[in-house]
């Protein structure tokens, strides 16, 4: 119960940040690469998504985190680099609360999905976050030094993460992993219903 | 160890480029705002903005509007910096709570130290840093602040020289052991600190442009090591690298102070502000030392496989940045 009354307030929290670090990049004082860095380190939504995936890369063994691990960095670059030559794209916070709420649900029903579409999942969640990320960045006279600054982070996060699951045989450590994949449904729900009510 | 360590160091280094820029793996030199009083209501301000990639600094000086001009500015043009000098007057009482301004610093990587220098000889100074480009006055400061801003500029300041951390990721590949990459690291710490204190301090200085040659030179000097390391050849360094972590330690403590100005720092806190600006740069280096550990543990959980002839590319790209600064900062000196 104690937990379940944090969600509320958790999901709140992390609802609210995006906006505030949509509105201009984080200056860090340190260049741009930093400044991207932080900037992926500020936005909870693109951070549950690479927990999701890394967490359902690695339930899925060493093969399919290897080809996360690869397959994310790369279409994020390439999509990103895409997408600091787009014209702005609106808000699309509920695309990617939605995506990473899939991901989160596929942790939680630790679904048996082959190594190829664990890639696949990969390049298009990179894909999403690289289009976002860049176009924002655009609006932002960020250039690619801020891009790498997220490829960067994003890549080290997925690697660090999905390597820690990847040797967990045990019942009840699967099951963990499981809970906290469902936890990341939970609070995008929540991001969800607050989107829908045009709090953010 | 080296095996994994190589295939991140190649991925850590397609990125290194585009990391340097615009700091290009030059030390980033703080600006320095000293505001001496006069008289009564007389103060002088002398605004050290430093040379910023070879064009004048683009942050400005922003004085609070009840300031008032007596006279005309002099700006003067120095080496690395530009120099302006101008005497305001200041309404009796308001200095405390005055904010000034350095618009323009935001889009930097610049500190700027500020000190106030009153005619009772009281001294007060604090670091600005561009994620938050304003001072505001204020008479006595709590010696925890000022620990604060230097633990964290000493941090900010080893994240920003990507020469140093190229050297100590070269060190890391060459390293054989838990123990002897204890014995480097702790090497490499202690010659730093060494040298950095000593500068600091001024009982020894080295001039800039070859000193920056030199410490290019120690990661030109790393590249070869390491392919000796591929081909299974063994050499001095790689049998004590911390003989070698150790003297090019000495070089890049140098480099360190470079990022403390004394200058403008108030006599009495150089002792607290030299220990936590070190304390900043030896949490910044075991951060780095830590996330290249944890990423090479990573790295081969995931069983990463790449060609053989790619483990080479850290050490021919480590050894041909290393050239590429060694003959750029060389033709710098001439």
């Amino acid at each position: 119960m104690k937990r379940l009354g944090l969600l509320p307030w958790l999901a709140a929290g992390l609802a609210a940040l995006p906006g505030a670090a949509q509105a201009h990049l984080v200056n860090s004082g340190l260049g741009p690469f930093y400044d991207g860095a932080l900037h992926l380190l500020l936005s909870p939504g693109d951070l549950l998504g690479l927990l999701a995936l890394a967490l359902l890369a690695g339930l899925r063994g060493t093969t399919a985190a290897r080809a996360a691990v690869t397959a994310l960095p790369t279409a994020l670059l390439l999509a990103g680099l895409i997408g600091l030559t787009l014209p702005v794209i609106p808000n699309l916070a509920w695309l990617s609360t939605l995506a990473f709420m899939l991901l989160g649900v596929l942790v939680a029903f630790d679904v048996r999905l082959p190594p190829v579409i664990i890639a696949a999942l990969a390049g298009v969640y990179g894909t999403l976050l690289g289009l976002l990320n860049g176009s924002t960045l655009a609006t932002m006279d960020a250039g690619v030094g801020s891009l790498l600054g997220i490829v960067l982070t994003a890549f080290m996060l997925v690697l660090l993460a999905s390597a820690a699951v990847v040797p967990l045989h045990a019942f009840w450590a699967r099951i963990t992993v499981r809970v906290a994949g469902s936890w990341v449904v939970a609070v995008g729900m929540l991001m969800l219903g607050w989107l829908a009510q045009g709090a953010v | 160890m080296n095996r994994a360590l190589r295939k991140l160091a190649v991925l850590l280094l397609l990125m290194a480029g585009f990391w340097s820029v615009p700091g290009s793996a030059h030390e980033s030199q703080p600006g320095l705002l000293e505001i001496r009083q006069l008289t009564t209501e007389r103060w002088e301000i002398v605004w050290r903005a430093p040379i910023y990639y070879g064009k004048s600094h683009p942050a400005r000086l922003a004085l609070p509007a009840d300031w008032r001009p007596v006279g005309e500015p002099s700006v003067q043009r120095l080496a690395s910096a530009d120099l302006r000098r101008q005497v305001v007057t200041v309404p009796p009482g308001t200095l405390n709570g005055s904010v000034i301004g350095f618009p323009g610093l935001e889009q930097t990587i610049t500190d700027v130290f500020v000190r106030l220098a009153r005619l009772d000889g009281s001294e007060a100074s604090q670091v600005v840093r561009p994620s938050k480009p304003e001072a505001v006055l204020r008479g006595e400061r709590p010696w925890h602040v000022t620990a604060g801003e230097y633990l964290v500029l000493g941090f900010h300041h080893i994240l920003l020289g990507i020469d140093h951390l190229l050297f100590v990721l070269g060190l890391l590949v060459i390293v054989r052991g838990n123990r002897m990459l204890v014995k480097t690291i702790t090497a490499f710490t202690v010659a730093h600190s060494i040298t950095l204190g000593l500068a600091t301090l001024g009982y020894a200085s080295v001039p800039g442009p070859p000193l920056n040659a030199a410490i290019a030179l120690s990661i030109l000097f790393l590249g070869p090591e390491m392919v000796r390391v591929w081909r299974g050849h063994t050499s001095l360094t790689i049998r004590h690298p911390w003989v070698v972590a150790f003297c090019f330690g000495l070089l890049h403590g140098f480099g360190f102070a470079s990022g403390l100005s004394v200058v403008g720092m108030p006599r009495a806190e150089i002792p607290l502000t030299l220990a936590m600006f070190n304390v900043g740069v030896e949490l910044g280096q075991l951060a780095f030392v830590a996330l290249i550990l944890l990423s090479y543990r990573a790295m081969r959980t995931l069983e990463f496989r790449w060609p053989r002839w790619a483990e080479l590319g850290p050490a021919y790209a480590i050894g041909s940045l290393g050239a590429y600064w060694t003959i750029q900062r060389t033709a710098m000196m001439f």
